[in-house]
């Protein structure tokens, strides 16, 4: 394989901060079993990626946790293989916030000039929730000649949310037009995070940037340089279903999305599954008088409550009488027997009593964090 | 030279062929048959081996071991992938001076003293590939030290009547062997073997070469070496296990050990954190359940999509109830697709099969007045037109 994967760990860790007290991004908990980092990961080994490097910043323990050894994904590799990069212990490593993605990138510079010495690098932030095969982004970057392909999809404008770079193209799908922060018009293409360059000119831009005290990859390398047109970029139009999770309501919106069929599909496909770190957790048990509708439900999971509308997490416990509707429940969490919950997002290891009652709005669900209990 | 040294190792038999599973066991050897939503019957013992600390397994296949070999893989499911140690798939192999099938169970072993002699054991645990239980071995092997055993059998208490289809201990107050019949018309006791055993090694070693010579043996660990070891009055000391235990050799068990899934006292207490039954996994995704899906009382498995009406029943990895379809006291094993209006209950259905839209499978038993009732059954990959009828008891 000609190519190696960075991922970034932590893009929106600051707005998806209800669930990043003590995980980063990368970690947060999708799909009734996944964490967020499973897509990329397992998008780019079911395209043949022997080596993926995951760059961490803060609180990466329960990334470090859920990544083990790798083998989940096939990647306890002798050559190749999975490697997290962690900051060099350095003051302003540690004084908070990512500065920018060359800043985090420095941190991969060894591994790409040693260890995963491939022609290209395919670079994908971990908020994208997708199944696509990155060969064929590969040969569209080659064929394309540019200096650096984007993958995105095409807006039907219906978000108001912010996408990290938003662009038009000509026919032959050259960028023509490239902004920053702002949301998608329809018809414009939307960035996902996912980016191909050459990996020697990926090391010259690190060096050549960070050693001046630049580290805003998106605006500082890409857009200024396309500005000035010194930079050529090729669009990769991705049209199968794309989630973003860029905050909570994103996440809650994007996380029922999945109950949908057309979606489920399209993120779980036979050919190309979506690993992830198996936990041995006995099947999921209905009792007598459970009522389950329209949900998506993990192993280990005790449902004796009505379910409707909700993901359930792996070892989810929905006592007799209660009533779960419009909610995400994470793993090992437990809803007491009558307690009635509707539009809200329960963290892991959650005790919600006996009879309680919960209730957010569809627009702004409630969120309990890890371990609590209410 | 020092010699590494395990204590103990274990000795799986896996070469059966289950024939009392019928299709099931056509074209697998009976431990590789799926159980519990997401298990194959080798995973109970495999897994209580790593949960009692036994590190090394030597698997023995012989009939149809395509599917088990590739199950076992090189054991990391099981945490039994090891540098030294871990789980080994032996199957029968020529050799210069001879090249035979297992004979019997004892001959397995025999065929084996190699394997085994490498990690230079003091004990081994020789254990049957085809139960559902949960047992700490290292227990079992704390008593075999204590009593100063060369061989420990696994008993339990059984009805006499099934006393009758099994090997049966008589001991002391001490717990020590003095009897042993294979299968008695007239049972002395009612302590079957569990067909689970832990040898002194050496002992095992000088019996197993002094059965292979004789040529009327039949290489059997009931029939030969047990009663052997009885006449020579060998310690021979019997371990009563207490907890669940069951064979699930014929469809009927098979279909009753699922059930026993459903019981909320979980008898064989599978949620065990401490103690838990491992399994290769496929990632497949969470079950989805449809907005017309009407699940009770049931055990399902992961990678499932459920649109139809499913009550009593264990559905395994990736199965696919299409809306109308109503399944009832069924067990629906892997990938197994039922389409709309069909009706399936109190049956077993293969892997990856395909009912078809309206087909019938088994029946309750209070509806069924036409001839002997009893589950039915439908073998792997196989198609149940539209329409058609599989009656109860009638195997497919």
């Amino acid at each position: 394989m000609k190519m190696t994967g960075i991922i970034f760990s932590e893009m929106y860790s600051g707005t998806l901060n209800s669930f990043t007290q003590d995980r980063n991004m990368a970690a947060i908990p999708f799909g009734g079993r996944y964490r967020l980092v499973d897509f990329a990961l397992s998008n780019m080994v079911n395209s043949g990626i022997l080596n993926v490097g995951v760059l961490v910043k803060q609180h990466y323990q329960s990334l470090m946790d859920h990544l083990s050894n790798s083998q989940e994904w096939d990647l306890n590799r002798k050559n190749g293989g999975l490697q997290l990069l962690p900051p060099f212990a350095t003051e302003d490593a540690n004084s908070g916030g990512s500065r920018g993605k060359l800043d985090e990138l420095r941190n991969a510079l060894d591994y790409l000039e040693n260890i995963a010495v491939t022609p290209y690098v395919l670079m994908a932030d971990a908020y994208v929730v997708c199944n696509i095969d990155y060969r064929a982004a590969l040969e569209d970057h080659i064929a394309s000649g540019c200096d650096i392909t984007m993958l995105a999809t095409k807006e039907t404008g219906t978000s108001q949310l912010k996408c990290a770079s938003v662009m038009n193209t000509d026919n032959g799908r050259r960028v023509i037009s490239y902004a920053l922060e702002c949301p998608a018009k329809p018809g414009e293409y939307a960035s996902m995070g996912n980016m191909i360059i050459s990996r020697e000119f990926l090391i010259n831009v690190i060096r050549d940037y960070t050693s001046r005290g630049i580290y805003d990859f998106l605006r500082d390398f890409i857009q200024h340089e396309f500005n000035r047109g010194r930079l050529s970029i090729n669009l990769y139009e991705v049209d199968t279903t794309v989630l973003r999770i860029r905050d909570v309501n994103e996440y809650f919106q994007n996380s029922l999305a999945i109950l949908n069929d057309d979606v489920s599909a399209a993120l779980f496909r036979g050919d190309r599954p979506i690993h992830t770190r198996v936990t041995d957790e006995v099947p999921a048990s209905y009792g007598l008088e459970c009522q389950v509708q329209n949900c998506v439900i993990a192993d280990g999971c005790f449902v004796d409550g009505s379910v409707e509308n909700s993901v359930l997490s792996r070892g989810v416990k929905i006592g007799k009488g209660a009533k779960v509707k419009n909610c995400i429940i994470m793993q090992g969490s437990v809803v007491g027997e009558g307690a009635c919950l509707e539009n809200v997002i329960v963290d892991k290891w959650v005790t919600i009593s006996g009879g309680a009652q919960l209730k957010g709005l569809e627009s702004n669900p409630v969120v309990i964090r890890k371990g609590v209990t209410v | 030279m020092f010699q590494r040294k395990k204590e103990c190792i274990a000795m799986l038999l896996a070469g059966g062929q289950g024939s009392r599973l019928y299709v099931l066991t056509k074209d697998t050897a009976k431990p590789a048959v799926p159980f519990g939503g997401k298990y194959r019957i080798i995973d109970f013992p495999l897994s209580n081996c790593i949960n009692s600390g036994i590190d090394t397994v030597g698997v023995l296949t012989q009939y149809q071991p395509l599917e088990l070999n590739d199950y076992i893989g090189n054991g990391q499911p099981w945490d039994l992938n090891r540098n030294w140690g871990g789980a080994h798939v032996l199957p029968p192999y020529t050799g210069t001076k001879s090249d035979s099938w297992y004979k019997g169970t004892a001959n397995a072993i025999y065929q084996n003293i190699a394997f085994v002699d490498r990690y230079n054991p003091e004990y081994v645990a020789v254990l049957g590939g085809d139960h559902i239980y949960k047992m700490d071995y290292n227990k079992m092997l704390q008593y075999h030290k204590e009593k100063g055993a060369e061989c420990t059998i696994a008993v339990m208490p059984v009805s006499m009547e099934e006393a009758t289809r099994m090997g049966i201990m008589s001991t002391d107050e001490n717990g020590a062997i003095v009897d042993f019949e294979e299968k008695p018309k007239q049972p002395k006791s009612n302590l079957a073997s569990m067909g689970i055993y832990i040898f002194t090694w050496a002992t095992l070693r000088e019996y197993l070469i002094a059965d292979e010579e004789d040529p009327n043996s039949e290489n059997d660990f009931g029939k030969n070496i047990i009663p052997n070891f009885l006449k020579d009055g060998r310690p021979m000391y019997a371990y009563s296990f207490e907890g669940y235990w069951k064979d699930v050799g014929t469809l009927d068990s098979l279909w009753d050990a699922n059930m026993d899934l459903l019981d909320p006292s979980d008898p064989i207490n599978m949620r065990d954190p401490s103690f838990r039954i491992y399994a290769r996994n496929y990632s497949a995704p969470a079950t989805r359940m449809g907005s017309g899906a009407k699940v009770t009382n049931s055990f399902v498995a992961e990678g499932c999509t459920i649109r139809g009406s499913v009550e009593h029943s264990v559905l395994y990895t990736g199965c696919q109830i299409e809306e109308g379809a109503v399944v009832t006291g069924a067990v629906i094993m892997p990938n197994t697709v039922v389409h709309k209006g069909a009706n399936v209950s109190y049956c077993i259905v293969g892997e990856q099969c395909v009912v078809e839209e309206g087909a019938k499978i088994g029946e309750r038993p209070e509806n069924y007045l036409d001839g002997d009732w009893g589950i039915a059954v439908v073998g792997h990959q196989r198609t149940i037109a539209a329409g058609s009828v599989v009656k109860p008891k009638e195997i497919v």
